[in-house]
């Protein structure tokens, strides 16, 4: 899970509290699951400990507790190290590479580089298992031939996020 | 420093006012494998004709070996696409009713070989693809994986530094694409020959070891793999 990079995705365009940080998160993927509180304040509790992000005001009394959170420097290097290598390409990693794709146009990173590094990355990997013959068994060619069709499916995946990006770019 | 096998400088192409290329550089070195990739009409196929001198660009230059296409004569460059250059196409480009051997053995008789040698010679490169049993036949009696063979076979005949396909495998079920792409990366990996692929397919694009991708007629990025 990325959970904590997207938090610090979603702090870089400023400090926030934890509901500004649910409901930014919720913006970016309208489509999936809504991220919990408590997931949220988790998180945030993790990333502080780690020195990732900073206390900047807290006020308490009458109404809910009102924590707000800032990247700190090395939030920000982290954020942008991980934006930048592409996600290994694995059984399952999908998401993950949704998630950097979205944190990255959403952030004003470099996205169509990293949508470059992470299509190199998938292709390796297909040349990978297309040099290296499956074993002999019953099942190891079908799981094989499971894997380069996803890895494919994430290629063309790509190639259509790359050409909407780059149509924004365009038109901005 | 190696001379490249192809060196494509500043190129631009227009088809009347449409422009499908807008200068567009690139260097391909000796036994580099090059996907070339991009959306339907990004100019890939358009870049492909101009590196085979099949197309003439309105602006820049094409190097071959280090010659550039544009300073030789129509006799010298007709001969350098000759033994230089392999070109392999969608859909074999055979010359309908003659055989195999004979379509093969082709690039060589007009590069002034001897008819028994070109035979011999065509004869070899069928058995390398594979298709040695069906040398008498002719394209129509061949279904398309073993006609795009004897096009592969076509291409490497006269031993070329370079060989440009577009989308070599695009007719072809995922097996016989399979069993071909192997037959051209073989040719790039043992022989050194510089192999400039044209594809939209991922899977034929993995076997790259650089992958070049254009979006309306530029070079949008270039990875190594």
């Amino acid at each position: 899970m990325a959970t904590a990079e997207l938090v610090l995705g979603l702090l870089s365009g400023g400090p926030a509290h934890g509901y500004d940080v649910k409901r930014g998160h919720d913006a970016w993927f309208p489509d999936s699951r809504p991220l919990a509180f408590g997931q949220v304040y988790t998180t945030l509790g993790r990333l502080e400990r780690d020195g990732l992000v900073e206390v900047v005001e807290k006020t308490s009394g009458g109404g809910p507790d009102r924590t707000v959170y800032a990247l700190t420097g090395k939030g920000r290097d982290h954020l942008t190290d991980w934006l930048t290598d592409p996600v290994p390409p694995a059984w399952g990693n999908a998401d993950e590479i949704l998630r950097k794709l979205v944190a990255a146009v959403r952030t004003g990173g470099d996205a169509a580089a990293f949508v470059a590094r992470q299509r190199a990355s998938h292709l390796r990997r297909i040349r990978e298992l297309q040099d290296n013959p499956a074993e002999q068994d019953p099942t190891s060619p079908i799981v094989r031939d499971y894997i380069v069709a996803h890895l494919d499916a994430d290629l063309r995946w790509l190639d259509g996020a790359l050409d909407r990006i780059s149509q924004q770019e365009v038109s901005e | 420093m190696t001379t490249p096998a192809l060196e494509l400088t500043d190129i631009e192409y227009k088809y009347r006012r449409n422009v499908a290329l807008r200068g567009v550089s690139l260097q391909i070195n000796p036994g580099e494998i090059v996907a070339i990739t991009g959306a339907s009409g990004c100019g890939k196929s358009t870049l492909l004709h101009c590196a085979a001198g099949i197309l003439t660009p309105d602006a820049g230059a094409v190097r071959v070996n280090g010659q550039e296409l544009a300073s030789l004569s129509a006799d010298d460059r007709a001969a350098l696409r000759r033994t230089q250059i392999g070109v392999v196409l969608q859909f074999g480009q055979l010359v309908p009713d003659v055989k195999l051997v004979d379509n093969v053995a082709l690039p060589l008789l007009l590069a002034g070989h001897s008819r028994s040698e070109a035979h011999v010679q065509a004869l070899e490169w069928l058995k390398q693809v594979g298709i040695e049993g069906e040398a008498d036949a002719v394209p129509a009696e061949l279904s398309g994986g073993q006609n795009q063979r004897a096009a592969v076979a076509r291409a490497l005949v006269t031993g070329p530094s370079i060989v440009l396909a577009d989308e070599p495998t695009g007719s072809l079920d995922s097996r016989a694409g399979k069993e071909l792409l192997e037959v051209l990366v073989q040719a790039a990996r043992y022989r050194g020959t510089a192999l400039v692929m044209v594809t939209h397919d991922n899977l034929v694009a993995a076997s790259a070891t650089r992958e070049i991708r254009l979006r309306d007629g530029v070079v949008q990025h270039e990875v190594v793999l």
